[in-house]
């Protein structure tokens, strides 16, 4: 770094008000009033009371979600036939940053791809949700979706297998399709 | 005679026994919705809601189920947790201290609030049945005042002049105790007495209350020293030291605050102080001290934030720098009565406050005086003390909403800067302050003197005196000289404040 490109700034010269710091925290404490009473007298609190409410029964502006670019559970898409299109290439598993794909291929039953997944685990508590997999996709097989609360009671619970992300399509394709 | 129990208790639970009783539940009991209400109020600045889901079902209840009671369940609920959670000891602490110090802080705190005032004076009126006493030769008077139950004391005649010496004050009582022989059909005659007696409606009467709770509340602070240091923890240490010199330094404006009120009536006695501000002026504005002595109402708050450890000055905990400061250590119930202290300890301050400044349980035109106007404090109804506790309470939680309010709304002071407002503005100002009230109460002796009450015109000097010490203050800080620059210009290599430069 050169002298040059450092920029030294000068603090801020205190005004008055500034100096003697009550008026400033006089002020302060109004803006603080002025937002109790918002919620307290008007009502106008930003809560949402969530098992009640949820964000995706909400309008955007209101901080609502779009749940067309959340970033939820996976899911794996099902061809035109109900069968499952990932064709066991290894690409998502090599793009999580996360290690949580789990893929074992096998050859597969029908004439149009050498391979399918015979197995296909996602440890949900592992995944980051960053959407790698679904960058990484060729045929549009893995997507997330705007799943958000999901719980289990044990660990095994949480990693998805194959049926259960196929399962996660058919929950979901009417909200979002392909 | 057979054994009265009714009477027996009556005679000997002296009636500071009930009220400390039922003060303490109030209190102690409202310190855990106070944690509620400090929720409440951060969420509010922050434009939410707050816990409200915790009703008073607790799951078992089933007609409770769906009522959440903007979640006044809460408390319960985090006291069940805090008892029922792991007492955890790290390896290496000093097991009696850091057993010793949560009790050192709450005890401290919950016996500061004993001398305060809640509802004047009750004043009630027996007849004693002294006819055996009178067969004796004894002087009945006598027999029927050693008759009053425990800790009441006997009432000269509300006009006797007020300041009595003991031996008159003892004359005056015996002169007022009324005696009636009633002749019978059948056998000697019967005496009746009659006392008028009272007694205060608070937990200890003391004469010296204001010191008292000066003395007691800085204790507190040992409970906070002591646990930082049994902790063996160094940020548990920091906590507990920052925590020393917030108290040393801060302990002296908020004297000098409170000296002043001191000096204005002559007393250390707040049920007095709090007597003496219960008329209004001009039959509208109520006698209080925030009125006459504003200045010094602002020190004193500040000062109390500052003894509570409560943010801006609280550096004694601040997360940011030292995890949890002095109660890093603690969990479950000890870091709970740390806690409960904190609060209780803005209760006890409040009060004073409230006692000091707001004049304590008196409700401006003349709503919760008493029958007399030179002794406003008493009154025959015990319906009236309680609805003056309840007017000193209300009065109480508006000062801590005060501190919560400052607190979701300040940032919190660096170590610095809370040093150079105690030393640099709160004491000479509070000191200048002192000046002042002498100076008005020496030229205005002679109109003040007979009754200590402040009247209207008193008023006016001392708001006067208090703007023109303002305004003096802050002509003088103008043209002091500049603060030293600590913590600021430290030459760090590559801040901006190195005095060589990087190499390119």
């Amino acid at each position: 770094m050169k002298d040059a490109d450092v920029i030294v700034l000068e603090e801020p010269k205190l005004s008055l008000s500034d100096q003697f710091y009550l008026p400033q925290v006089l002020n302060g404490l109004g803006t603080t009033m002025k937002h109790m009473l918002r919620v307290v007298v008007l009502g106008k609190d930003r809560v949402v009371q969530y098992p009640e409410e949820k964000r995706e029964d909400l309008p955007i502006d209101k901080g609502g979600m779009l749940q067309q670019t959340y970033r939820g559970v996976h899911r794996l898409n099902k061809d035109e036939e109900g069968r499952v299109k990932c064709v066991a290439c290894f690409m998502c598993s090599t793009a999580c940053p996360a290690k949580c794909i789990h893929i074992e291929a096998e050859e597969s039953p029908w004439p149009d791809r050498e391979k399918y997944p015979g197995k296909f685990d996602i440890d949900e508590l592992r995944c980051i949700y960053c959407g790698m997999c679904e960058e990484a996709c060729p045929v549009d097989a893995i997507e997330l979706t705007h799943i958000y609360d999901i719980v289990g009671l044990t660990r095994q619970e949480m990693i998805f297998d194959k049926s259960k992300l196929l399962k996660v399509y058919d929950q979901t394709v009417k909200n979002e399709p392909m | 005679m057979s054994f009265d129990p009714l009477a027996w208790i009556q005679h000997h639970i002296p009636m500071w026994f009930y009220i400390t009783v039922v003060i303490h539940l109030v209190v102690l009991g409202g310190v855990a919705y106070m944690i509620l209400l400090e929720r409440k109020v951060a969420s509010w600045v922050q434009d939410r809601i707050g816990p409200n889901r915790v009703g008073l079902g607790f799951g078992i209840i089933p007609v409770l189920k769906d009522f959440h009671f903007w979640g006044l369940g809460q408390p319960l609920a985090d006291g069940i947790k805090f008892i029922v959670k792991e007492d955890y000891r790290a390896r290496g602490v000093d097991a009696v201290l850091f057993t010793l110090a949560p009790g050192v802080m709450i005890i401290t705190v919950i016996i500061s609030i004993a001398v305060i005032p809640w509802g004047g004076v009750k004043q009630a009126t027996t007849v004693f049945d002294v006819t055996a006493a009178a067969h004796t030769g004894q002087d009945p008077r006598q027999a029927a005042l050693a008759d009053l139950p425990n800790s009441y004391y006997g009432a000269p005649p509300l006009d006797a002049a007020p300041n009595l010496t003991p031996a008159l004050y003892n004359q005056a009582v015996l002169d007022n105790v009324s005696v009636d022989r009633i002749p019978q059909l059948r056998g000697p005659s019967q005496t009746f007495a009659t006392v008028t007696y009272r007694y205060p409606f608070q937990i200890a009467d003391l004469n010296i209350g204001v010191l008292f709770v000066l003395a007691t509340l800085s204790l507190a602070v040992y409970g906070v020293v002591i646990g930082g240091w049994a902790s063996n923890n160094k940020y548990s240490f920091l906590g507990g030291l920052r925590a020393t010199a917030n108290m040393i330094s801060y302990e002296i404006p908020l004297g000098l605050a409170v000296l002043c009120i001191v000096t204005m009536y002559g007393t250390l006695d707040l049920g007095t102080i709090v007597n003496l501000q219960a008329h209004d002026w001009l039959g509208i504005i109520p006698a209080w001290n925030i009125f006459t002595q504003p200045l010094a109402f602002l020190m004193f708050l500040i000062c109390i934030h500052a003894e509570a450890n409560r943010a801006p000055f609280d550096t004694a905990e601040a997360e940011q720098e030292l995890v949890g400061g002095y109660h890093t250590e603690y969990s479950s119930m000890r870091f709970a009565l740390f806690f409960l202290a904190e609060y209780a300890g803005m209760v006890t301050t409040s009060a004073v406050c409230v006692a000091l400044f707001f004049g304590g349980w008196h409700l401006p035109w003349g709503l919760t005086a008493g029958i007399d106007k030179s002794h406003p404090e008493v009154t025959t109804s015990i319906l009236m003390c309680i609805f003056r506790t309840l007017v000193f309470l209300v009065k109480t939680l508006g000062i801590i909403f005060i501190f919560m309010w400052v607190r979701w709304s300040l940032p919190r002071f660096r170590f610095d800067q809370i040093m150079m407002l105690a030393w640099r503005a709160l004491i000479p100002l509070s000191l200048a302050q002192l000046l002042m009230t002498a100076i008005v109460l020496h030229f205005m002796w002679e109109h003040h003197r007979p009754n200590f009450w402040i009247d209207g015109r008193s008023a006016v000097v001392f708001f006067l005196a208090n703007a023109a010490l303002l305004a003096l203050a802050l002509i003088i800080s103008r043209s002091l000289p500049p603060p030293p620059e600590t913590n600021r210009k430290i030459p760090v290599p590559g801040s901006r404040f190195a005095r060589t430069p990087l190499p390119a």
